[in-house]
């Protein structure tokens, strides 16, 4: 099961942290906790891609959570998002859109990773992030269009 | 940017997502599931737990049982009327012999018998009764004669001589069923040694109309040892439902509804007294999920 969604899991949390590295520390501690936690899943409530993805969410919420506590002890307050011009999301990846990706929130991303590149349906998306399949679709589209607007600039820029 | 291209943009993007790094599927592959210490015996202990929750359940209902059945049979006896011990002599004379002698024959003693029979012919009892009573050489003091459509009674306040009481007693129990007897035993002998003693005191000293008093007391008190009263009560009526003893799979399956009833009042209670707690803490937990989704939309909102 682990070979199966692993390239599906990584995929999310690049998109996630748009960080190579980070997203690859948090695959595998989704991993650790999935193996953890096998017990409790129950292929009833939900395919296994859609638990691991849960878990992929936490664990990356989890190290959301204590790097903001870790930037306001130090006082830091940029962002650790390597500044680089290597594609991020994928080699195949126009340098334009990469950046534009890039631009978007992590909440932005998360959903457009789900429903475009993963291509969950907007239920299990929903599930995943814990909303309602309608949210899901505003999300969605409110990250789309603002990918739009931010590809143009760039092409007009 | 048109719609068409932007389909590319997207389909750009679900192309070139990359796959997991070599590194990371090594990574993973040597992932060994972990076996939680608290797992490995949570599951036996719950079974075990079950199991002696079950066998202490069951253990209850079939010790609870007999001593159920006994409190019944001792509520039952309860309900019996309570008769002192000389009447339980009697009692047993209901099965085949007559009343104890409780008299001393050298002393005066007042003697009161009640007896309850059941009969089946109201008429014919009663007038053998009186029948009997005067073929004794005792008397009638008083009678009540009533009857129903479903059942009747009758009560007869007689007199008989001590000498013969057995025999009435004897008699009377051949009426019908005895439901009650009562036999009580009062000593004259002292109250009438005290009036002879008097009687020969005022004697000597020539008091004529005390002496006179004190005989007619004296002659009254030994009309009274003389003659037993008699209180038969006679009636028709059915007796109530002979208790049955449930038999031990009843017993054990009373205990058991028992025991169910009593845990689904326990439950039902814990219900009421903890609803308002449970409402609010489920309330909370809601507000708490809420409050903590809204944090982490933000947190990735904020999150470049």
């Amino acid at each position: 099961m682990a070979e199966e969604h692993l390239d599906d899991v990584y995929r999310y949390l690049l998109y996630m942290t748009a960080n190579p590295h980070l997203a690859e520390d948090l695959a595998a501690e989704t991993f650790e906790r999935a193996l953890r936690r096998w017990r409790r899943f129950d292929p009833r409530r939900g395919a296994a891609r859609t638990w691991l993805c849960q878990l992929a969410r936490g664990a990356a919420l989890d190290h959301f959570r204590a790097d903001r506590r870790r930037r306001r002890r130090e006082g830091v307050y940029a962002s650790d998002i390597p500044e680089t011009d290597e594609p991020v999301f994928g080699e195949g990846l126009s340098p334009d859109l990469d950046r534009a990706v890039r631009s978007l929130s992590a909440a932005e991303r998360e959903v457009v990773v789900l429903r475009v590149v993963l291509e969950l349906d907007g239920e299990t998306t929903a599930k995943v992030l814990g909303i309602r399949p309608t949210a899901v679709s505003t999300r969605l589209s409110r990250a789309l269009q603002k990918l739009e607007e931010r590809m143009v600039s760039d092409v007009r820029g | 940017m048109s719609e068409a291209s932007f389909e590319t943009v997207l389909s750009q993007l679900r192309d070139a997502a990359p796959p997991a790094p070599e590194r990371l599927r090594d990574q993973v592959r040597t992932l060994q599931p972990a076996q939680s210490r608290i797992r490995a015996w949570l599951r036996p202990a719950l079974v075990a737990a079950l199991i002696v929750t079950l066998s202490v359940g069951t253990l209850a209902a079939l010790v609870s049982g007999p001593d159920k059945a006994r409190r019944e049979q001792s509520s039952a006896r309860a309900f019996r009327p309570q008769i002192p011990a000389p009447e339980r002599q009697t009692d047993r004379a209901t099965h085949g012999g007559v009343a104890p002698t409780l008299t001393a024959k050298s002393r005066l003693q007042r003697q009161d018998v009640a007896m309850s029979l059941r009969v089946h012919d109201l008429s014919g009892a009663t007038q053998s009764a009186v029948r009997t009573t005067r073929r004794l050489g005792g008397f009638v003091a008083g009678a009540d004669y009533a009857t129903s459509s479903n059942e009747g009674n009758s009560r007869l306040a007689v007199r008989i001589p001590v000498a013969n009481l057995q025999k009435a007693i004897a008699s009377f129990t051949q009426l019908g069923t005895i439901l009650s007897q009562h036999i009580s035993v009062t000593d004259l002998q002292t109250g009438l040694d005290r009036l002879d003693a008097r009687i020969a005191t005022a004697r000597r000293a020539g008091h004529h109309r005390t002496v006179k008093r004190l005989a007619r007391r004296r002659d009254a008190l030994v009309r009274e040892g003389t003659f037993a009263r008699v209180s038969l009560q006679l009636t028709t009526a059915k007796p109530a439902a002979k208790h049955v003893v449930p038999g031990r799979f009843d017993r054990f399956l009373d205990s058991s509804g028992d025991i169910l009833g009593k845990e689904v009042i326990a439950v039902l209670y814990a219900l009421v007294v903890a609803g308002p707690f449970l409402l609010i803490a489920a309330l909370l937990l809601f507000a708490e999920r809420t409050r903590r989704r809204r944090a982490d939309h933000r947190l990735l909102e904020e999150t470049g």
